[in-house]
């Protein structure tokens, strides 16, 4: 789709001339010239509605004063505001004094005062003193919207923001302007929750105190906070976000505006979910097995692991999370294969064998598609995502993009909250590149595979196909994304989940592919990095390394001396705990590298600590491939410190020496292999198409995948956000299926695969694909992975079980012992 | 036990079926649940949600702000009197009153009889007619006291006088399935 550029169009306003695009509203040309009017209603992300009449100007011709939140430009216009018209001041004036007429003196004991737009905007544009004396508007206060909303409705102003955001943006409208004249007010219909994982922008949007969060009423006052500007650590949507710190404790996140990014919103995980890094389990020292866990120094942390390689490099390898910085991950890179000469060193807890080098590559080279991209598209093909509960920003941005009337078609095993703007095709879980293949192939059919192929073809380069990470698994399903993509001429993301997979990428913590996606397998790729690392041509390691999987099935078999496990604990993680349970047990040594110990310090043989997101400077780099800065606003607790310090004192006591000793040296040196290189992304060749799901032999293909809300770490401690938004565990099973199994809504059946077994309340729904059945990764109850062999999918017997209740589960060792 | 029963479920499949949206269906399907429950619950606002796969809290936004739809038990006839500016001005807010004496206690909610309903009634766009008594949505023009007190006698009787214009206002189970869309012998034209 090519844009024509809009038409200009000139206006003064107060005298000034400004010349903005056609269609831009009167307020927001006042703002190109500096010039702030009043609003409460107003916001530039939501359709205009003139609540609130706080923005009245005088526009010349016009009899009487316009809201300039609603009326557009038109060439020629006069516009004057406040600053010049008499008539628009006192409106603003009268219109104030009428919101404050019932709005309680509430201040004093108001979470919003001191930072609150009617506060601010009462002093600089009311009229100082009221002449109400009549008995003003109550009510019962607050009222709890959800676990994490409250509303005052006293002090509501109606502006309907609010409630615009939950129509306009998540399009989760559990709340309404009920009633009408003086008993409007903002309400949730009763036995009905404020259920939507984006509810808390509309505490942040909300112009006045009406709405609170609750894990932050009466907690702090805004001259109280340290504040620093940092990006979100929880998922790789990138949020832009603000930590508020109270006594050195994180009290609040809230959203940055960031229009390249995630607007002006965060999910609610973002934006509650920010205790974690104060948990009591925070590792402050470097501590050493002796044979319990005694403090020691990182030095002799060092020298120990020396030892343990006495006899040479030895068998070492790397496992890391998805959650440090671009520079942690840099000289984790170049630490592995410079000191321990190794490619055995991954990100990836999906099975990543099926992944075009091609897809990976250019993913780690470049930037190749924006959340622009999305939101302009003509037509979007959303692959093996749930795009709200993987990654909340896209999703939203693919709402929007179906707002401005891009076709959206999701294939994924289960129903997505794109389904009121999306066609969805349920596919079963592993079979994604047959009906790919189907799509492709499709010409002019008037199924839902012959409408998204027109869609995509239609839209040109304007089409984007959206892969989520879980496609990796199914065989020939992310070459076949690619391919679809490429043949339209549009785009194509191999999305990453977590905060920052994509640095990790960028850096080479994969065990093909070096800093830059330069390949391991090249030697020309490879001298690029000797030459840059200064290293004799040849010196690194040619061979190639494990990925994660084959690291822990080589830890379980006894091949690994030394297991570095940095932000990852693999018995969670990993979509096989028995596998993880095993390596673990047969690694002679582990080294656990990571802001709390957990369920990890059982294991360790020494635990280094590291520093957390909001106490380093560096960065993530989202989705997109966008690097964004992190900044610190506090000093990491005890002595931890940075993973990339950590990695750099390492090599220094091994005798190595990564060559930077400051953020800059180690910048310097990134920007020379990680600056955009050109990488093709389109898969060469046709690749395999998938088998079909064929006969597995067993009743169901039970598959998985983390909800937002689960009992992942970095939830620790938001008790408000689990009571909102986690779901019980359930069994989600097809009529068809539950039929023929003879499985009923609300019983209990018992599933069982080769790695374990479980007890699971039933629910049938016609949400999940025929022949397969949906339980989260990590809700209370169950720990999904011990039911899973190395995929995130797992073919599962099926049978009706008697009682009711809870999930329980049972690892097949369990069973057997 | 729902509102809907299988019948009048299909019906509201009918009348959904009518709109390009759905969510266009929501006011006949109010009216429809009304002319089933003789005023709308909230069992009622959950089913209509549930029936267009929207949220209650969006039926309910509409549900309270048209005062059309009864959110608690009515009589048989809604007695709407207006007392905006044009109607006071001719005696509509003492012609109110008046109602209110003539009907007993319980004038807002059900009369002891079940029959009548009162409700007091902002601006219904026929100032030139003022005073204005609707009754189940019919119009009954420069209502006197004692016009208003035969009127509220024949109501009790289940008799309503023909009104200034239009039909005969039939009862409020009745003329709100007129308004749903839906014939009265249920025909679906
Ligand atoms: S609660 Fe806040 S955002 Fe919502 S309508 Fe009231 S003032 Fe506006
Ligand atoms: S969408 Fe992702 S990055 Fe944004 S606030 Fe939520 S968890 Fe954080
Ligand atoms: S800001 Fe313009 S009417 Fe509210
Ligand atoms: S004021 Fe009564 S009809 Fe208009």
């Amino acid at each position: 789709m090519s844009a024509r550029p809009p038409e200009i169009i000139t206006l003064a306003i107060d005298g000034k001339e400004v010349a903005v695009p056609k269609g831009t509203l009167i307020i927001r040309a006042a703002e190109q010239l500096g010039i702030e009017i009043p609003r409460f209603c107003d916001h530039p992300l939501l359709d205009p509605v003139g609540a609130c009449r706080q923005c009245y100007v005088e526009v010349e011709g016009q009899r009487k004063l316009m809201t300039s939140c609603t009326t557009p430009v038109a060439p020629g216009m006069v516009v004057r505001t406040q600053n010049t018209s008499e008539q628009a001041r006192e409106a603003q004036e009268a219109v104030l004094e009428f919101l404050l007429l019932n709005h309680p003196l509430d201040c004093p004991i108001c979470d919003r005062g001191g930072e609150c737009p009617l506060q601010d905007q009462a002093l600089a544009f009311g009229p100082g003193e009221s002449r109400y004396v009549e008995p003003k508007r109550t009510f019962e206060k607050p009222i709890a919207l959800s676990p994490l909303v409250a509303l005052d409705r006293e002090r509501c102003v109606l502006c309907a923001r609010c409630t615009r955001f939950c129509d306009q943006i998540s399009g989760d409208r559990f709340i309404e302007l009920f009633d009408r004249g003086a008993a409007e007010q903002v309400s949730i219909a009763p036995g009905e929750d404020f259920r939507s994982p984006f509810s808390g922008n509309t505490i942040q949007i909300c112009p006045v105190g009406a709405l609170t969060a609750v894990p932050y009423r009466f907690v702090a006052r805004p001259f109280d906070l340290k504040t620093a500007d940092t990006v979100c650590p929880h998922c790789a949507s990138g949020c832009n976000l603000r930590v508020d710190l109270r006594r050195g404790e994180v009290v609040r996140h809230l959203a940055r505006d960031s229009y390249e990014v995630n607007d002006a919103w965060l999910c609610d995980k973002g934006r509650f979910a920010f205790r974690f890094a104060d948990a009591p389990t925070r590792l402050t020292h470097p501590l050493l097995r002796d044979p319990g866990l005694e403090p020691a120094s990182f030095g002799e942390v060092f020298a120990r692991v020396g030892t343990w390689l006495e006899d040479g490099p030895g068998r070492v390898a790397f496992l890391t999370g998805g959650r440090l910085m671009d520079e942690d991950y840099y000289a984790l890179s170049k630490l592995a294969r410079t000191v321990f000469r190794t490619n055995d060193l991954d990100h990836r807890r999906y099975r990543s064998g099926d992944v075009p080098e091609a897809v990976e590559r250019a993913a780690a080279a470049s930037v190749t598609i924006t959340y622009r991209d999305v939101e302009r598209a003509g037509a979007i093909l959303v692959v093996g995502l749930d795009a709200e509960q993987e990654l909340p920003i896209l999703h939203l941005r693919i709402r929007k993009a179906a707002r401005r009337g891009a076709a959206v078609f999701v294939l994924n095993a289960r129903r997505t909250r794109l389904h009121d703007v999306a066609e969805h095709v349920l596919c079963p879980p592993g079979a994604e590149a047959g009906f790919l293949e189907r799509i492709a192939g499709a010409r002019g059919e008037g199924d839902a595979f012959g409408r998204a192929r027109a869609a995509l073809e239609a839209a040109g380069e304007g089409a984007v196909v959206l892969a989520g990470p879980r496609l990796a698994e199914a065989a020939g399903g992310v070459g076949r994304a690619a391919s679809l993509a490429a043949g339209v001429g549009g785009r194509f993301a191999f999305l990453a989940r977590r905060a920052n997979d994509r640095g990790a990428l960028r850096a080479g913590v994969h065990p093909g592919l070096l800093p830059g996606g330069r390949r391991v397998a090249d030697a020309g790729e490879r001298a690029e990095v000797e030459r840059a690392w200064g290293l004799p041509e040849g010196s690194l390691p040619d061979g190639p390394g494990r990925d994660g999987a084959a690291i822990l099935e080589a830890a379980a078999r006894r091949e690994i001396d030394v297991l570095f496990l940095v932000g990852v604990d693999p018995l969670r993680d990993f979509p096989d705990a028995a596998l993880a349970r095993r390596a673990l047990e047969n690694v002679p040594h582990k080294v656990v590298q990571d802001i709390s110990s957990d369920a990890m310090a059982i294991y360790a043989d020494a635990l280094l600590p590291a520093a957390a997101y909001l106490e380093k400077d560096g960065h993530y780099s989202d989705w997109e491939g966008r690097g964004q800065r992190l900044r610190p606003v506090r000093a990491a607790p005890g002595i931890a410190r940075p993973d990339w310090e950590i990695f750099a004192g390492l090599a220094r006591a091994l005798g190595g020496e990564l060559g930077f000793d400051s953020l800059d040296s180690l910048h310097e040196e990134m920007g020379e292999l990680l600056g955009p290189r050109e990488v093709d992304w389109r898969p060469s060749g046709r690749s395999s198409a998938g088998p079909a799901l064929g006969e597995t032999g067993e009743d169901l293909v039970l598959f998985t995948y983390p909800l937002l809300v689960d009992e992942g770490r970095l939830s620790w401690g938001a008790a408000e956000l689990k009571e909102a938004l986690e779901e019980p565990v359930t069994l989600e099973v097809h009529p068809e299926d539950a039929e023929r199994l003879g499985l009923e809504d609300g019983g209990r059946a018992r599933v069982a695969s080769l790695a374990g077994e479980a007890t699971l309340p039933v629910r049938i729904t016609s949400t999940v694909a025929r022949g397969s059945a949906f339980v989260p990764f990590n809700n209370p109850g169950l720990a999904a992975n011990t039911l899973l062999s190395g995929r995130f999918h797992v073919p599962v017997s099926v049978a009706p079980a008697g009682g009711e209740g809870e999930a329980e589960a049972r690892g097949v060792e369990e069973v057997a012992s | 036990m729902s509102v809907l029963t299988p019948e009048l479920r299909r019906e509201s499949e009918e009348i959904a079926a009518r709109y390009p949206t759905r969510r266009s269906a929501l006011m006949p399907l109010l009216y429809l649940v009304q002319s089933a429950e003789g005023w709308v619950s909230r069992e009622g606002l959950q089913e209509v949600a549930d029936v267009l796969g929207i949220t209650t809290a969006e039926v309910e936004a509409v549900a309270t702000f048209y005062t059309m739809f009864r959110l608690e038990p009515a009589g048989r006839y809604v007695v709407s009197i207006c007392t905006n500016l044009s109607c006071a001005l001719r005696g509509g807010k003492a012609l109110y009153e008046r109602a209110h004496e003539l009907m007993g206690p319980g004038a807002e909610q059900v009369t002891e009889d079940g029959m009548l309903t009162l409700h007091e009634e902002e601006c219904l766009g026929a100032c030139d007619a003022a005073p204005l008594v609707q009754v189940n949505f019919a119009n009954y023009d420069r209502v006197t006291e004692e016009g208003l007190a035969e009127l509220i006698e024949a109501l009790r009787r289940g008799d309503p006088p023909p009104p200034s214009r239009g039909e005969h206002p039939g009862d409020l189970k009745a003329t709100s399935r007129l308004l749903a869309g839906l014939g009265p012998e249920g025909a679906s034209e």
